[in-house]
């Protein structure tokens, strides 16, 4: 008891040292996970925004579409859980400095971890349990080699690395959330990954609503919305709603996508193309 | 029950006052006019066919869950003992958000085992309150008047105020904060928001001198308020919660070892004419409109 006290003392004489504003080293979204009953479906949509299958996983249904830097995961790999028609964002995967440290960072910090069920040789790719029933992975060495090498077989002569449509890239997740529960889910963001408000003055996006979270790289943005006021008990239903791609120009990426014939939502001062009609 | 008989909804009754399995207690609940009762954990996993049986019992009874109760010496420990009061910490979430229930009692550490460090506990119940929020469950601490290092609901609220996370706040339980004396005019420095639950008993004594008299009457003969001799304090005490703008559930958490030993509708009427005189006399609620909404503040 008193060694400890002493020990604690000495610690405590030192120098606190503060943490960074991106304490994870996070740089961006690695790939965003689909789970459907309907993967071919969710695969034509896919399709006609750009998007090509480049790989088939090893062990199970699932797909990696892809189109410059976005890499898309489809799966239809029932483990446990019924999958439904509609496509739901099942994880985030997020690109870290050293996935094993963000990992127990976020375990120390009160994440809950979700169990991993590897094959042999397959990666074990650290995740915590995030919004409902999704899940947020840690990878890390995205820029020396591919996660997907290992757990994924390329489809033989389809171009690996295929061009991204007028310079689509990751740009947001929405989440809806229940009542009163922006503070809740701003503190999980924040404290686990570093994530931080925008002042409600400086907002954009085509809803106009709810509160932003900028991630700590400064490369995307989570989006909490709370149902309309007067929708009363709606606390099942949190979940990642949709993504929304960016663009650095947008009419003339919709003019190309409606080219290749991609159904837009019509609505009106619509800023940002974020088409979460996946289904 | 007829509604015109009176506005109880504020008021819940706890299982810890009566006696048997889950679900004749929750039929006294009921019959007695509650809407909402406060469960522990022990409700659960003590139903011979398993916990989810028994969430789905609660279910079918109607009843609100008011709170789970509750989570014991948590804050302050370190190694092998940390990871395991996380271990049950996690089951009972997960027991709580089954039941549908958004409030989970935590009660202030009373093991020799725990540092009193503040930076400590505040690092802890951060991390209680973080397992917390994917479930939407709110963690209500509570001052035991025996913890060891916090007794009394304004080292509590120190505590809270420190580890700032939306989801962590108070609990309140009238008899810890008579036993200790600690003056009502504390109460001012609260948020009304950050009380989470407000737990309501009496008690029979004016003055409790030890710790360890203190245990033995929390754990066996408390009654409902307005059986005691604190029934002047208790009205106060709702009064002044009231006026802070607190608008929150109150639950009368009496153990009390005859209450043990009495049939059921007995001590739920007792707890009835408690809600009656608490909800009419004391803080005069208007009895509800036909089909009115009730708002979630």
């Amino acid at each position: 008891m008193n060694a400890n006290n002493m020990a604690r003392t000495v610690v405590a004489d030192r120098e606190e040292i503060v943490e960074g504003p991106n304490p994870l080293g996070l740089e961006g979204i690695e790939f965003i996970e689909y789970a459907t009953s309907k993967p071919q479906a969710l695969g034509q949509v896919l399709e006609t925004m750009g998007f090509r299958p480049v790989a088939r996983h090893r062990s199970r249904e699932v797909l990696l579409y892809r189109q410059g830097d976005i890499n898309i995961i489809v799966n239809a790999h029932s483990s446990g859980t019924a999958l439904t028609e509609k496509p739901v964002i099942a994880a985030i995967a997020l690109r870290v400095r050293d996935a094993g440290a963000a990992y127990r960072r976020a375990l120390e910090r009160g994440a809950w971890a979700v169990p991993v069920h590897v094959e042999v040789m397959e990666l074990n790719i650290p995740a915590v349990h995030g919004v409902g029933t999704s899940r947020i992975y840690f990878v890390d060495r995205h820029k020396e080699f591919s996660i997907y090498d290992v757990d994924f077989t390329p489809i033989p002569t389809v171009d690996q690395r295929p061009p991204a449509i007028a310079g689509l890239h990751f740009f947001g997740i929405v989440q809806y959330i229940g009542n009163d529960r922006t503070e809740d889910w701003t503190e999980f963001y924040s404290a686990l990954f570093g994530f931080s408000a925008l002042p409600p003055e400086e907002r954009f996006g085509i809803l106009p609503k709810g509160r932003i979270l900028r991630s700590p790289c400064n490369s995307f943005y989570l989006q909490l919305i709370e149902p309309e006021p007067g929708v009363l008990d709606v606390e099942d239903d949190e979940c990642l709603q949709r993504m929304g791609l960016g663009t650095p120009d947008v009419q003339a990426t919709v003019a190309q996508l409606r080219q290749r014939g991609v159904e837009f939502v019509a609505s009106k001062g619509a800023q940002l193309d974020s088409r979460g009609a996946l289904t | 029950m007829s509604q015109f008989e009176g506005n109880i909804d504020d008021f819940g009754m706890d299982t810890i006052s009566l006696a048997g399995p889950l679900k004749g207690k929750l039929d006294a609940i009921r019959d007695a006019g509650f809407s909402q009762v406060m469960l522990l954990a022990r409700d659960l996993v003590q139903h011979p066919n398993g916990w989810q049986a028994a969430v789905q019992e609660v279910k079918d009874s109607g009843l609100r869950v008011t709170g789970f109760q509750v989570l014991r010496d948590f804050e302050g420990l370190s190694g092998h003992l940390h990871e395991y009061k996380i271990d049950i910490a996690k089951s009972m979430l997960e027991m709580c958000s089954a039941l549908g229930c958004g409030v989970m009692l935590a009660c202030s550490s009373t093991s020799t085992h725990a540092t009193g460090e503040t930076s400590a506990l505040v690092r802890d119940l951060r991390k209680l309150a973080m397992l917390a929020i994917p479930m939407n469950i709110k963690i209500a601490f509570e001052a035991l008047s025996w913890g060891r290092t916090i007794n009394e609901f304004p080292q509590a609220w120190d505590i809270i105020s420190q580890a700032d996370m939306p989801n962590l706040g108070l609990g309140f339980d009238s008899f810890h904060l008579f036993a200790t004396k600690t003056p009502l005019d504390e109460l001012e420095m609260l948020d009304p928001d950050k009380i989470f639950l407000v737990q309501l008993a009496d008690f029979m004594w004016n003055e409790i001198k030890t710790v360890e008299e203190r245990i033995s009457t929390a754990r066996t003969f408390r009654v409902f308020p307005g059986e005691g001799v604190h029934s002047e304090a208790l009205a106060e005490l709702t009064l002044k919660l009231h006026q802070m703008g607190y608008r929150g559930d109150y639950s009368f958490e009496v153990f009390n070892d005859d209450y043990q030993q009495m049939p059921l509708a007995t001590v739920a009427q007792r707890a009835r004419r408690s809600a009656l005189w608490l909800g009419e006399g004391v803080l005069r609620r208007s009895v509800p409109l036909p089909n009115q909404m009730r708002l979630r503040r």
